[in-house]
């Protein structure tokens, strides 16, 4: 299968906290047309794998590329302004505001005119306003969100808010797309429409996505690749299928046998 | 208007009418779009009829073709219905909740040689079963969402088709025209399907002329204006939406407005502000419903005052269902409850600017369209079908909860020895599409047999009570109907289902009941009634003396002989799961009344006490017994 050119690459990253390694020496390349699956069992390293490629933890040793820039020493806002886009595993929405609202903030960081200009709202920064709210509301229909349009996101259930940040986040028009256990608490008709939702965007948005899950079936149902995990060493990569069925992945998730 | 001329009685006639007449200068319809109403004048609805014709010409399309359309109600629906039209086709509407061996069915039925549907979900059905369907040339879509790489050669999505059509007009000028020309009024403009209560459904079809007529003598009725606001909701599939949404916005003038989504109804109704509005009586239900649970969490100060103004707005709607007018001080007292409490209620639910809301079929409990009346919205009721088109209507000012209204104009209604409705009228069908002779069947001289049963009141009101087969026989062979009973008591908010009993082995009607646990408990609560199951809150004195008392209420308002004389509180719910309900929540009676078969046999017999042991399966698989004891409970008078 042609994955594309790479545009992601993890070169021997090693993070720890004082004692803990919770990275050692991970590398992984992820292809322009992929979804890329990082799994594990619990405490295996796979958030802070996202979090070192959107700057929330600095790796001590390694480098991350993104494309051919070096993510390993900027600050998170500057990662997010190069194109990374991330979801999180508790949800890290603004609960006051509205879906409509929530989206829109992703928009910020293409917003060009200034406060006092946005104030006044009148020529062209209200077009910009329109152009970004066209924006938001073409991800709102993709996701199906516009029965909760106008709703503040705190009231929304557990899986609702899930897909407000998986529009949060697609609205930001990310060039890679990180999500954090996207279908984490859902129950199996919600998680069926999450991953019908990140297959949707991955093809008419053409956006690679890296996804961190521990539920295998939904790893095999949608994507390509995957690298295993496990107290911070790479164990495994290759297709969904191949590392389901690598001893050293069983053995990880399911225990040694004696 | 110049009613009645020839020239004036096809559907795309009607359609260049309003074009030549109001073309840009006034909108069409609306729909909601990305968050915004998007409007369409008459010229560009026209143009999109006539471009997404000619596409379907010019992609084969003949006269006297068959085109499906699946969707949601959408402005592609209705242009879609009437390019079919101007070519001199026939538009088959499916429902969008179909499953693909009904809409197989449908398809086969109806030789339809053009799919038309919303988006992936019905591309999806259409490609699962289109092997099976050789006539089918082209399968169009609308929303093209999920479906970027799908190659079937089969589909074509609906802007292309404009697009060729526009090309084919500069080709072939004057083409649309002509084939407009063509279609005459007894030309078959719908075939509509009926669910049929036996056998495989029906195709009724419906001519231009049938459809006009309809929407002319509704019109005559209440008189929809251009610029009125008219949100379209009811399925497009069924005839009423033909008549009031198609061909009434055609007729009248008034603007179509489509919803955003299905879910966002309620939102987008407060947006438009309908004067006209069409729910099916579920929907109303549900209003009702929505109010009640929004009064409950109010603040006590508001609740007090919905609470005092309440019977005002009840007493107002008696005074004019008898058609008397009101004095000087109960319209003071009415205005006053207006402006504090009904006026901000009906804007919450989007009913500010109703002028005629509608419902149909008997399935509506009356004490719904009382509240309605009460709170100031003008609802009436319908009596209609597929087959004898729209029949009754109830008249401004001579509203009466019990009926579905005098006769429509221009149709006459009669009733046969057995109590069947008749229909005769321009409006009833010209057939079943390859079916006549169940047509030749429920025709008898020119009178339409409904299947309906019913009598006339005393103002010359249809009263339709049941199908003639859903009628039950008591011992001594007098005749009563159970779902009309059984509506009646689902409007307590302490019942949420009934199954009514009684067969020619028996002297009464009898009830089980299916106690609303919530509501139920909600009142236990406040009266420091202790209960522990939903068993155990079912056979509370207390409970029991409270449902009896919803029995006696609506006891009153049945026939003597079809009174409810005995009931229980069954001891569980009727559940879906256990095939005791269908899956929207329809009593299945056959199965029911055989389940219970010996808990029947109970309540006809003399104890008053009625032990069942229920073996129970866990959701592990293990299985145990639980023994209830039940009571079974009389009501008198």
């Amino acid at each position: 299968m042609d994955n594309g050119t790479s545009i992601l690459k993890v070169e021997d990253v090693t993070l720890s906290f004082g004692g803990i390694t919770a990275l050692n020496n991970v590398s992984f390349e992820v292809g322009q047309k992929e979804v890329f699956a990082v799994i594990g069992p619990n405490g295996a390293g796979k958030t802070s794998v996202l979090n070192c490629i959107n700057g929330f933890y600095r790796p001590q040793k390694g480098r991350l590329m993104f494309r051919d820039i070096d993510l390993t020493r900027l600050r998170p806002h500057k990662i997010a302004e190069t194109g990374i886009s991330r979801t999180f595993q508790n949800i890290e929405l603004y609960t006051g505001l509205s879906t409509l609202d929530n989206l829109m903030a992703s928009r910020h960081i293409h917003m060009k005119r200034g406060a006092l200009a946005a104030a006044l709202h009148f020529g062209p920064t209200r077009k910009e306003e329109i152009k970004h709210r066209a924006i938001v509301e073409d991800v709102i229909d993709l996701l199906e969100m516009t029965a909760i349009r106008h709703k503040p996101v705190g009231l929304l259930p557990y899986g609702l808010r899930k897909r407000v940040e998986l529009g949060r986040a697609i609205c930001a028009e990310p060039s890679l797309l990180l999500l954090d256990e996207p279908m984490a608490g859902m129950n199996v008709e919600e998680k069926e429409d999450m991953a019908r939702f990140i297959l949707d965007v991955f093809e008419l948005k053409e956006i690679p996505i890296v996804l961190v899950e521990h539920d295998m079936q939904v790893v095999t149902d949608i994507a390509m690749k995957a690298v295993v995990l496990d107290f911070g060493n790479k164990i495994a990569e290759g297709s969904p299928m191949e590392v389901a069925q690598d001893t050293r992945v069983i053995r990880a998730y399911l225990g040694e046998e004696d | 208007m110049d009613e009645g001329t020839a020239y004036n009685n096809t559907l795309p006639k009607l359609l260049e009418e309003q074009y030549l007449k109001r073309g840009e200068a006034q909108v069409a319809m609306r729909v909601k779009d990305r968050g915004i109403w998007r409007s369409f004048t008459w010229k560009e609805y026209y143009e999109k009829v006539k471009f997404f014709c000619l596409g379907l010409v010019h992609l084969g399309l003949k006269r006297g073709d068959k085109v499906s359309i699946l969707g949601e109600n959408k402005p592609e629906w209705y242009w879609a219905d009437l390019a079919s039209l101007s070519a001199g086709a026939t538009a088959v509407g499916i429902f969008t909740d179909c499953v693909p061996s009904e809409i197989k069915y449908y398809l086969q039925d109806s030789d339809s040689t053009f799919v038309i549907v919303h988006d992936q979900e019905q591309v999806d059905k259409i490609l699962e079963i289109k092997e099976e369907l050789p006539k089918i040339q082209k399968l169009i879509y609308w929303d093209h969402k999920g479906l970027w790489f799908y190659d079937d050669p089969i589909m074509m999505g609906f802007e292309e088709v404009i697009a060729l059509g526009r090309e084919y007009d500069q080709s072939h000028p004057g083409t649309y025209e002509d084939l407009v020309s063509q279609v005459q009024p007894e030309d078959i403009a719908v075939i509509c399907y009926t669910s049929g209560t036996t056998g495989l459904p029906k195709g009724a079809m419906l001519s231009h002329g049938n459809i006009v007529a309809m929407t002319r003598s509704w019109l005559e009725v209440d008189g929809w204006q251009s610029g009125e606001q008219y949100l379209s909701f009811l399925p497009p599939a069924w005839v009423t939406e033909q008549a009031l949404g198609v061909a009434g916005s055609l007729i009248s003038g008034m603007e179509v407005n489509f919803p955003e989504d299905p879910e966002t109804v309620q939102e987008n109704i407060r947006e438009v502000g309908p004067g006209v509005l069409f729910y099916g009586p579920r929907l109303w239900e549900s209003v009702v419903s929505m109010i009640q649970a929004k009064i409950t969490d109010t603040s006590p100060f508001r609740r007090f005052l919905y609470n005092s103004f309440l019977p005002l707005g009840y007493r107002r709607a008696k005074l004019l269902s008898s058609k008397e007018t009101p004095g000087l001080w109960p319209r003071f007292l009415f205005a006053l409850a207006h402006f504090f409490v009904f006026r901000a209620l009906k804007d919450r639910v989007g009913l500010s600017n109703i002028r005629c809301a509608y419902t149909a079929g008997s399935a509506i409990s009356p004490d719904i369209l009382r509240y309605f009346q009460a709170i100031g919205v003008n609802i009436k009721q319908l009596y209609g079908g597929s087959e004898q088109g729209l029949v009754s209507i109830h008249r401004d000012g001579e509203i009466k909860w019990e009926t579905s209204g005098p006769a429509m104009p221009g149709i006459e209604i009669k009733l046969s020895d057995e109590g069947e409705i008749l229909i005769k009228g321009p409006n009833t069908f010209v057939g079943y599409y390859k079916k006549m002779d169940a047509y030749n069947n429920k025709m008898t001289d020119g009178w339409y047999h409904t299947e309906d049963f019913g009598h006339l009141d005393e103002d010359n009101h249809l009263v339709v009570i049941d199908r003639m087969e859903d009628l039950k026989e008591l011992k001594g062979g007098r005749k009563f109907s159970p779902q009309f009973i059984e509506i009646r008591l689902r409007f307590s908010p302490y019942i949420k289902d009934a199954l009514v009993i009684g067969s020619v082995e028996h002297d009464f009607v009898s009830s089980i009941i299916n106690i609303d646990m919530e509501n139920v408990g909600r009142w236990a609560e406040k009266r420091h009634i202790v209960y522990t199951t939903f068993t155990d809150l079912s056979q509370k004195p207390e409970v029991i003396q409270l449902i009896r008392e919803e029995l006696k209420k609506v006891n009153r308002s049945v026939p003597e002989h079809s009174r409810v004389k005995r009931f229980l509180n069954l001891h569980k719910e009727f559940d879906a799961d256990e095939s005791e309900l269908t899956r929207t929540r329809k009593l299945r009676r056959v199965f029911v009344e055989d389940k219970y078969g010996d808990m029947i046999k109970a309540i006809y017999g003399d104890k008053t006490e009625y032990r069942i042991e229920e073996s129970i399966k866990y959701r592990d698989g293990r299985t145990g017994r639980i023994e209830n004891v039940i009571q079974v409970n009389r009501v008198e008078g």
